[in-house]
Order: C-alpha cells, then structure tokens, then sequence
C-alpha cells in the first residue's frame, strides 16, 4: 500500500474513532444516513438497551450562510438566508427584514397593509412547520397515520401562501419597505376557508395523538426537561415553553403590530415530548386565531415602500429579533455602507434547541432517541446554517 | 394508565380511523388533474415598484422589449448565476443595440423571481409553468429564443380544492 492510500490516523480522529468504547459497552453511530436523525449524527453509547452517552456531532450542512452574506447585496441575500430554514422560510427572513429596515431607517414607513400581511405568513409558516412536526413525530414514534394527514393538511396551508407568494416553500416574499406582491383577488375568502377546515381537523390529531394510549406511552416522560434545565440551557420556543417558562418575542418585545392581536402563549409544566407536543398543538390554535385577526384588519393601501436603486444601509449596526416557528430567531448586522452587509450573525431558534440533545437522550432507551429528538424541534440544516 | 382510560383513548382513536375511511381523498390526481394556487405570471411594475401576484414558474422574455440592459444577469449574479447574457444578431430590434439577451439555466435557477424585478423594460415574466424535466441536463439551458416563446401549459383540467366540513377536501373542476 502506498502511503497515499493509507487512512492517516489523525485526520479521522473525529469524536467516533478518538476513544473507544468502554469494556461491555457499544458505540453506535445513529445518523447521518438514519430516515430519523435528520441531517446529523448523534454517536450512541449503549449499555443493552439503555443510553449512557449521546455526542451530538454536527455541521454535515454547513452551508456558511453568514459568510456568504457578506459578498451580496441586501435583496440577494433573501433567497439564501430562507434557503436552510424550508419549512418556516417566512420566519426566518422576517428578522433579516427587519434589521435591514432599521439599517435604511424605515421601520416607521412600512405600511400597515404589509405588516398584517407578513403576520399572516409567518402564522401560516408556523402552521406549516407545526403539522410537519405532527406528522414526522408520528412516524418516529412508528405510526404511519399522523405523517399522511401531516404532509395532506400541511399542503392546504402552502397553497393559500403560495397563492400570494408564487412559491411553494421558500417563498421570498418579504423585502425590505413592505411585502413584494399585494394578496391575490380571494386571497381572504381562501385564507378563512383553509382556516376553518384546519380548525375541523384538529380533534382528529387530538385523537391520534393525545388520546391514543400508545402514542401516550411513547411520550410521557420522555426526554423530561426541568423548567430551570430549560433556562440554563437556553433553550427556545415550544421547548423552553414545554417546560413551562412563558417567553415569546412576539408577547416580550412586539414587532410587527403584533401587539394590536390577541392571542395567549400557550405553556406546559411537564417538560417532556407530550408537553412539547401539546404546546405545538394549542399554537396551531392560536396562529388560526391570530390569522383570522389579521384577516380582518386587512385595510385597502400599498403593500410596500418602493425601494429605488441599490440598497446601501447606513454605517452602523442594527439588531432584530422575532419569534420563529421553532423559537427566537435572531439576525445583527453591521454595515458599512457598501452595498451589502459587512457581517450578518445569524441565531436561530434550532441551533439553542441543540444544548439540550444530550442531556435529554442520557439516560433513555435507544427506542425513544427519534422521538426526543425531534420533540426538541431542532432542525439540523437552519442550524448549521 | 387506567384500564378504563387505556379502552377509551383505544375506542377513541381507532374511531377516529375508522371514520376516515368514509372522507375524501387528500391528494390530486397529478397528473391527470393539476392544482395550481396561482394561475396568473408573475410580473413586476418598475414604475410603481411592487410586483403583481402570480406563480413564479419559467421565464418568458419579451425579445421586443429588451434592451440588453443587462440588469436580470447583474441581479442574479450572487443568487444562482443562471442567467447569461447571448448574443443572437439574427434578432433585429432596434431597442437592443448589442444584440444580446438572457439565456436562462434551469439547472441552477432557485426561481426566486428577483431578475423579474430588477427588468425596468417590462421585458421578463414568470409564467405559471414550472413541469422542466429534461432527460439531458444541456437541455435545461434555454436560449432567449427559447424563452421568448410562450411555455405550453399542461393540458391536464385544472383543478382547485373543496373543502367539505364533514367529509374533508376534494377537488373541484
Ligand atoms: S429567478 Fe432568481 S435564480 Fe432564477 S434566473 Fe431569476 S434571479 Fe436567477
Ligand atoms: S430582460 Fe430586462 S433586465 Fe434583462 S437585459 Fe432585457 S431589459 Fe435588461
């Protein structure tokens, strides 16, 4: 063998081949190519049946967004930055508009018209990313039904987005000033139709998936998370508030004319899948509710401020943050006045979820590592971003 | 668990079920039928600066409106580099005195739309076709030629979808 083909020792040295495992135990590799670890590995150690150890080993979709921000103009990042995020691409543009717009100086200057229409997709985005995660925890947990009406209902939600958006998933719909399209004619007539059946479906989820006593086996007491665990880990979203601490952007700090709504901020105190769950549940809820709000106070009037020539932000740095379906979403940019950004950081709600991964699997049965980890809502690829 | 509650969460759920049976079908019948949400090209105004709502599918390039401003290849640039600007001399408009227009790859293009409105000449459009599949991946390349030509829609019926509140959706010709 030539040296060329020889493995060199320290170049695999990855977190699977530095120590072996202990005497009586196995290493099991759960991912990259498993249908349940997403677009990740997480590195087992398995006594018989039960977890002692769980690596989370990440990045296989670094796409390096961040850094890739710095060589476009602001208009051109959008259809990048919502790229890793496909099942809530509305949220998470939504920040990087709204840093941008407090770059240019024009939060003010976005007409209301536009501001409930971005209400209404992110809601409708949360929804979609909602029954996404009915319907891939019920595969998990080895229940073919919730993923059939999941995908089905889920493709109700797009067809009313796409309908104004023209794009079934990455919709690239917001710019800064406004929104780019006005809603089409029976756009609202659609909208509250699809809200209603969607508000018809949801006793039959309840059923499958609350009532149920197997899928009620496979979820209490799952990957329990403590209330203080929760925030010391600095977790976000339906986690943090599965385990009973009631934070939420869109309540904390309202952009948006979110404040003008009503809606609650659903939480549960038990920390485990089903109160995760639930917790995704009962925001379906409040999103239709929401929605159907801001249906109503849809006023006639433009959608968006013209933005004429190149966007050039002024020297400085601006900072946004909303909340995304899968939890605080957070976007800081510093420019320069180029005409594209000099630094994007990105935050996603997914990355923070990712903290609790090992103490949540440690522990478990290798049975239930699916269904914690994906009750976590961590979604590898708008994590690594 | 209760063995009262275990029966009823059991009665409860395989009801649920079993009266799913009895609904109608989630899914079109594509493609014998298709769905789109949004039949209209999607098109931008340059002189109002919002774009009119329509499904972002394949180009359609007015050849006798373009001027080669080169605008669409500088947007899409940093986005996808799809397009390329080509010289087609046997296209004689007046407005476009070098002669050249987009070509659009296919293999790359994220049909983001934002060429369409970086086009100040009302000169490029968003049909609502978006079925390219070719079995050769050259043949996703279309020349401006190509674009100029109107996309033949699938002849499939259009189909939108009904909700019905005690037996689900269907479709609806
Ligand atoms: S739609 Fe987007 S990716 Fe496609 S050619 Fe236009 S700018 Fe490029
Ligand atoms: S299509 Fe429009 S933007 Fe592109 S070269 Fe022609 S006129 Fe310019």
């Amino acid at each position: 063998m030539s040296a060329n083909t020889e493995s060199n020792p320290e170049m695999l040295a990855g977190v699977f081949q530095q120590e072996e495992a202990p005497e009586g135990r196995l290493k099991v590799s759960f991912g990259p190519q498993h249908p349940g670890s997403g677009h990740m590995r997480i590195i087992l150690t398995v006594n018989g049946d039960i977890v002692e150890d769980a690596v989370p080993d990440v990045g296989y979709v670094h796409r390096g967004v961040e850094k890739m921000c710095e060589y476009k103009n602001y208009i051109q990042n959008i259809p990048h930055i919502e790229r890793p995020a496909i099942h809530d691409s509305s949220g998470t543009i939504f920040p990087y508009i709204l840093a941008v717009e407090r770059l240019l100086d024009m939060t003010e200057k976005v007409p209301e018209r536009a501001q409930y229409i971005r209400v209404i997709m992110a809601e409708l985005n949360r929804m979609i990313n909602h029954f996404y995660f009915f319907g891939i925890l019920g595969i998990f947990m080895g229940h073919t039904t919730p993923i059939t009406w999941g995908m089905g209902d889920r493709d109700y939600l797009i067809d009313v987005a796409a309908s104004a958006t023209g794009a079934r998933v990455t919709f690239s719909y917001f710019v800064p000033g406004g929104v780019r399209t006005d809603l089409p004619y029976g756009f609202e007539d659609k909208l509250l139709k699809t809200c209603d059946y969607l508000e018809s479906r949801i006793p039959a989820y309840k059923a499958y998936l609350e009532e149920n006593p197997f899928a009620r086996m496979r979820l209490t007491g799952v990957g329990v998370i403590k209330r203080s665990d929760a925030v010391a880990l600095g977790l976000a979203g339906p986690t943090l508030r599965g385990s009973g601490v009631k934070s939420d952007v869109r309540k904390d700090e309202p952009y948006s004319l979110y404040d003008t709504l009503e809606f609650n901020i659903p939480t549960r105190e038990e920390g485990d899948a089903m109160a995760r769950m639930m917790v995704h549940f009962e925001e379906v809820k409040e999103s239709l509710s929401i929605v159907r709000q801001a249906a109503k106070k849809l006023r006639p009037g433009p959608v968006k401020v013209p933005l004429r020539g190149q966007i050039r932000g002024k020297v400085g740095e601006a900072y946004a943050r909303t909340e995304g379906a899968r939890g605080m979403n957070s976007y800081y940019i510093i420019s320069d006045g180029q005409i594209h950004p000099y630094r994007v950081r990105v935050n996603t709600g997914d990355s923070r979820n990712l903290a609790a991964m090992r103490p949540v699997l440690i522990g478990g049965k290798v049975a239930d590592v699916p269904v914690a980890h994906w009750s976590l809502d961590y979604w590898p690829v708008a994590s690594d971003r | 668990m209760k063995t009262s509650e275990f029966l009823k969460g059991l009665a409860v759920s395989v009801w649920t079920g079993t009266v799913h049976l009895f609904r109608h079908r989630m899914t079109s019948m594509y493609p014998e039928t298709q769905n789109y949400p949004n039949t209209e090209m999607y098109a931008y105004d340059p002189k109002k600066g919002v774009a009119v709502s329509g499904w972002r599918g394949r180009h359609y390039l007015d050849m006798s409106k373009c001027t080669g401003c080169q605008l669409c290849f500088i947007a899409c640039e940093n986005i996808a580099e799809a397009i390329e600007m080509i010289p087609v001399p046997e296209a004689a408009h007046a407005q476009n005195k070098k002669s050249i227009y987009p070509g659009v790859d296919y293999g790359r293009c994220v049909f983001c739309g934002f060429c369409v409105d970086a086009c100040p000449f009302y000169a490029l459009y968003m049909t609502p076709v978006a079925e390219i599949s070719e079995m050769n991946r050259n043949d996703l390349y279309y020349s401006p030629v190509e674009l100029s030509v109107p996309p033949v829609p699938n002849p499939a019926p259009k189909v939108h979808v009904n909700f019905d509140k005690k037996r689900g959706s269907h479709d609806e010709r």
